[in-house]
């Protein structure tokens, strides 16, 4: 590996050839199929496609946690992991617990990272007792507090932002289009108006194939196109 | 080049020290818990397990066999067996156990492994402390005439144990029938662990069949650890080492493979 200066691809994650099949009980089911995509620095993606076109499969694998059958992903910044309603907590231990577990095996130190989980949560005792308790809406203020407070270069997000009051919202907002501008993020999400507002560009799932947009009108365009011919 | 492969190599290496740290800890409070004894309860069950069978063997067959202590026979046969049965049972099914940890990139699936196998040897090797220093106490288990020659009776031991958990864990997930085997196996083949008796009291030809045995080998190393010049033993400290390296190897590649194809909630 030749030394990360200013070249473009060293910032970059780069996927290429990749193809997902799940196989259960001997029948297989391709997700994606050779798909080739980079995420730039700073850059914000949306991630869209009907339901069960494999925008979760798609996270997962841009964030090491299931592997792609074949194909092969470079991460040239730190990723986080996919922040979505399940994944990343053990139930049975406390909210603190699993802040003290992340920040451990992240190498933080977890009185920065307890104060900051507590401070924006705003969940107060809840803290003190096992994830399993939560709503999904808690969970989601957790993961969401734990990945700030690590801070990665790219966030992984599943439909999760508009989770939660305004309030909660508003402090989302701010620390991640706001605090953290420079940060790549990918998104997964249904609402078209969030995504015009604050991605840069798009990719659109569609029969295990990708078409990444630069230009996130025409990936909406796109995918509306798509989705009408579906429901007609 | 050759530089920067090495920094990264002890940069992993610092990961996954921390990792496993964390996932000790983890699993350590998930199962025991902060109350009353904690994390000794790793200790308690082998110390039950070889203490009542001891306890039995001497009630029913006298205070010697062979020249040499029941008890104290009985003891350096179970603490081991209970290591490896233990190790084996926990790996089983391990990675959707613990899918949910799978989100963390730094988090590898040996990892599960190492750390059950860690708290398992912490656990026996606790326990054989503490019954041995009580039975010494009492006058019912010999001074090791030889503490070399034991600990690596052990190492062997355990580290063939290990070796057979990373081929569990990937098979447990790949087939369900093997988990369902997994008790009745560990079973049958107390008889080839050297639990019971030495090669010395057994026929020439049987010997050499049980010579091939990893855990014959390593338990008559750590017996003759022990007693010294009290027993004759037959081992090979090779075999265990190889079988080891053999069985480590293909189970890698097994783990690799499923990690491939696991699918993580």
């Amino acid at each position: 590996m030749p030394p990360c200066a200013k070249d473009a691809i060293c910032r970059m994650i780069v996927c290429r050839n990749i193809s997902k099949t799940y196989t259960h009980g001997g029948r297989k089911k391709v997700v994606l199929k050779d798909v080739s995509f980079t995420i730039g620095r700073g850059e914000r993606v949306a991630l869209l496609g009907c339901n069960g076109a494999g925008k979760t499969t798609l996270i997962k694998i841009i964030g090491g946690v299931e592997m792609p059958t074949s194909g092969k992903i470079e991460r040239h910044m730190s990723v986080s992991w996919p922040l979505g309603f399940s994944g990343g907590f053990q139930g049975s231990l406390t909210g603190l617990d699993n802040a003290k577990f992340i920040a451990r095996i992240y190498g933080q130190d977890y009185d920065e990272v307890r104060s900051f989980v507590e401070d924006f949560t705003e969940l107060g005792g809840h803290l003190k007792l096992p994830v399993r308790t939560y709503s999904s809406g808690m969970r989601a203020r957790l993961a969401f507090a734990l990945s700030l407070a690590i801070e990665f270069d790219c966030y992984l997000i599943d439909e999760i932002i508009l989770v939660g009051d305004q309030n909660f919202q508003r402090k989302c907002h701010k620390e991640l289009f706001e605090n953290r501008k420079d940060r790549s993020i990918v998104l997964a999400l249904h609402n078209n108006d969030f995504i015009k507002e604050y991605c840069s560009s798009g990719i659109v799932l569609h029969n295990t194939g990708l078409h990444l947009y630069r230009d996130i009108n025409k990936a909406i365009e796109y995918y509306d196109d798509i989705s009408l011919k579906v429901s007609v | 080049m050759v530089h920067s492969d090495l920094r990264k190599l002890i940069a992993g290496w610092r990961i996954q020290v921390r990792v496993i740290h964390a996932l000790m800890i983890r699993e350590i409070n998930t199962r025991y818990g902060r109350q009353n004894i904690g994390f000794l309860w790793i200790m308690v069950e082998p110390i039950l397990f070889a203490g009542l069978v001891a306890a039995i063997w001497r009630l029913w067959k006298g205070p010697e066999e062979h020249g040499i202590s029941i008890i104290a026979f009985v003891v350096t046969g179970y603490i081991p067996i209970t290591l490896f049965r233990h190790c084996v049972a926990r790996s089983a099914a391990i990675f959707t156990a613990n899918s949910s940890l799978m989100y963390h990139q730094q988090v590898k699936i040996i990892d599960f492994i190492f750390v059950r196998f860690i708290i398992e040897l912490l656990g026996s090797m606790m326990a054989y402390i503490f019954i041995a220093g009580v039975l010494i106490s009492l006058d019912l288990f010999p001074i090791p005439k030889d503490m070399g020659l034991f600990i690596a009776g052990w190492i062997n031991y355990a580290i063939f144990s290990l070796a057979i958990c990373f081929i569990i864990a990937p098979l447990s997930e790949v087939s369900e029938v093997i988990e369902k085997l997994i008790p009745v196996t560990t079973y049958i083949m107390i008889p080839f662990s050297g639990l019971f008796t030495m090669l010395s009291w057994m026929t020439p030809s049987s010997r050499e069949y049980l010579l091939w045995s990893p855990f014959v080998n390593a338990m008559e190393m750590m017996r003759k650890g022990i007693w010294g010049d009290d027993v004759t033993a037959y081992y090979y400290a090779w075999n265990p080492i190889a079988f080891s390296l053999i069985t480590t190897l293909i189970g890698l590649a097994l783990c690799r493979h499923v990690r491939r194809t696991l699918s993580v909630e």
